[in-house]
């Protein structure tokens, strides 16, 4: 646990000394920022609704979603191993475990800041006449920052998978693009088995269970769980393989 | 403390390390001694938990390397080859992730911190980027990461690699200095540093032990190299080489041939037979011009190892020995450095200098190489790639030296 946050507050360090980090957070807002205006002038003028778009009704948070955390996860264990900062950590008195829960951690903070930009939003529309719905609002922030972790997680599964930074980065975003495109294949499916196509998309597709209930300002326990499950799966396969790199 | 049982590694298909087995006692400082690719690095990491073994056990501290890793990972102080440290941390920050790594209570960090800093002179740099530091600094802040948890074992990798002479020196010293409170292991392909430093010399080549002992040892039992070296003008090669052999003490003469009207001789004997030698080349009249007690170095033992010598040859001295030289060489010297134990060299086979207990009259049996193996390679290697400058001239400019291996 010690060792869990020591790693997870040298990581955030990390992302916050080095330009990467920065630039990255500073194009994000911007977009983010532009985005939720065009929503609100989309929807005349609905805060609720706008927010529900910036939060993950919308492809711009998918696309951030999808590109940001391999970009910051391949700096965290590809490019550590080809350092050799790996053969620091992983001779260092912490578990493996706590190495990726805390680098996980620290990047789930770094997009959970990125999407606390819209409780900023939030506050501004109520200083400007319209309060928005702070609970709705609450449960699609919570929601957006568990989709980052799973997506994190991921990244985290591809980092350790190679030391190449660059193939890390990559791999991790294809398999982001395949994560979320599991509902369009479901689409697909519905041509010819709609029952069963119904089911896969509900089951499985990850902005369905966002959008169905986080950002309706309802927590369903089933999508929490589904969240928080695939990633403690990425996580123990990403120690797994951090572990097996030893035998390599 | 240490004890290795039959540690295996092999990376597919080819063993870096092939069986080795040492035990290591509780303040002992060991270092290990071998070319590039010998097997060094790889023990090393083994050591640490960092690579697991392929077969064989590792206890430290009475602890099993692979079971109980934390346990050990707590006792040992590591410094990687690769010096590992976050490059946008500044010197303090990246001890005091160190310490809160190994635990080290809020209170007590910032004296640990500035102590471990002060033991490797870079206070003045704690606030320091780690980027911006120099390749020694560096060096140095990866030292004290080493020294600041106060571990049982030390196990330094390369220490000296990318320092200035006088930085060597530092180290060496630092190390000895250690050595009081601590177990030391550290590797090394600079002899001299070796030699000063360590009372035991661990010598891996091919993944395995080609010698374990104290340099004074390993020169012993490398003493079948002992020789008395007479130069006189001597009228009958024939006479002389029956009078030496009769000598009380020899055990053989070599006729090295002649040079002009003087004829060199080699008379092997354990002890030193000088006085021996000159009374039977005063008594038949020869015309001294050398008369010499020649001893193996442990760099000598070493090179015969690395380079599978046969006993009877050796490695030309090394020019180094002048600064002036040192700057003609260096651009021999660094492709020299670049050998790698596995580069075809003579014909001949392994030599073993045995470990304490083993017999070192095995080497002695061997019978000299014939010359023409040895003769027309030899001359490539007439440079010493093993001086990396440790013990050349400090008043000589810093260019002149042989290439630092980053």
């Amino acid at each position: 646990m010690k060792g869990t946050l020591t790693i997870y507050r040298r990581e955030l360090a990390g992302l916050f000394l080095t330009p990467l980090g920065w630039s990255l957070l500073f194009l994000a807002l911007l977009l983010n920022g532009l985005y939720f205006t065009q929503y609100l002038e989309l929807t005349g003028g609905n805060v609720d609704e706008s927010l529900s778009y910036s939060l993950g009704q919308a492809l711009p948070y998918w696309a951030l979603l999808v590109l940001l955390p391999p970009l910051l996860t391949m700096r965290m264990i590809s490019e550590e191993a080809r350092n050799g900062m790996l053969e620091f950590l992983l001779t260092a008195p912490v578990r493996d475990s706590a190495i990726i829960i805390g680098k996980a951690l620290a990047l789930t903070s770094f997009l959970a800041l990125l999407w606390s930009s819209n409780l900023v939003y939030g506050g501004l529309c109520q200083l400007l006449g319209t309060a928005p719905d702070w609970g709705r609002l609450w449960a699609g922030f919570g929601g957006a920052v568990l989709v980052s972790a799973l997506f994190g997680a991921v990244g985290l599964v591809a980092s350790s998978l190679t030391n190449t930074p660059i193939l890390a980065a990559f791999l991790a975003l294809i398999f982001n693009v395949l994560l979320i495109s599991i509902s369009y294949v479901g689409a697909w499916l519905g041509q010819r088995w709609p029952e069963l196509a119904e089911a896969v998309i509900n089951k499985t597709s990850i902005p369905n269970r966002l959008t169905s209930s986080f950002l309706r300002g309802a927590l369903d326990s089933s999508d929490v769980v589904f969240f928080a499950a695939w990633t403690v799966v990425f996580l123990v396969l990403a120690t797994r393989l951090l572990e097996a790199r030893r035998w390599w | 403390m240490i004890s290795v049982t039959n540690l295996t590694r092999r990376f597919s298909g080819f063993r870096a390390v092939d069986g080795i087995s040492f035990e290591i006692e509780r303040g002992e400082v060991v270092g290990f001694l071998g070319v590039n690719g010998a097997g060094k690095t790889t023990t090393l990491r083994m050591l640490t938990g960092y690579l697991p073994a392929t077969s064989g056990a590792i206890s430290v501290c009475g602890f099993d390397v692979l079971r109980q890793s934390l346990e050990v990972r707590r006792r040992i102080g590591y410094l990687p080859e690769s010096v590992p440290l976050y490059r946008e941390h500044r010197v303090s920050e990246m001890l005091g992730f160190q310490a809160r790594l190994h635990g080290i209570a809020r209170g007590d960090r910032k004296a640990r911190i500035a102590s471990a800093l002060e033991r490797v002179g870079i206070t003045d740099r704690s606030e320091h980027l780690i980027g911006k530091l120099s390749k020694g600094l560096r060096q140095r802040v990866g030292i004290a990461m080493a020294l600041l948890p106060e571990p049982e074992v030390l196990i330094l990798d390369e220490p000296t690699s990318g320092l200035d002479p006088l930085q060597r020196i530092e180290v060496r010293g630092l190390i000895s200095e250690l050595a009081q409170e601590h177990t030391v292991i550290f590797s090394s392909h600079i002899l001299p540093e070796v030699e000063a430093v360590c009372p035991r010399v661990l010598i891996i080549h091919k993944g395995r032990i080609a010698a374990d002992g104290s340099p004074e040892e390993l020169v012993r039992q490398g003493g079948s190299a002992n020789h008395v070296r007479l130069e006189a003008v001597v009228p009958d090669a024939e006479e002389a080489l029956r009078l030496l052999g009769s000598l009380p003490g020899v055990s053989t003469v070599k006729d090295c041939g002649r040079e002009g009207i003087h004829r060199t001789f080699e008379v092997a004997c354990e002890e030193d037979l000088r006085e021996d030698v000159g009374a039977v080349a005063a008594m038949r009249g020869w015309a001294l011009r050398e008369l010499s007690w020649r001893q193996p170095s442990l760099e000598q033992i070493f090179s015969r190892v690395a380079f599978e010598l046969e006993d009877g040859q050796e490695l030309a001295p090394s020019p180094a020995a002048t600064a002036g030289q040192a700057a003609n060489a260096g651009a021999v010297q660094a492709s020299g450095l670049e050998l790698s134990a596995s580069a075809p060299l003579s014909g001949a086979g392994t030599i073993e200098v045995q470990g304490p207990g083993g017999s070192s009259a095995a080497s002695a049996n061997k019978p000299p190489a014939k010359p023409t193996d040895a003769g027309p390679k030899r001359a490539v290697f007439n440079l010493n790639p093993f001086d990396m400058g440790a013990n050349r001239d400090l008043g000589a400019p810093k260019d002149a030296g042989p290439r630092e291996d980053s």
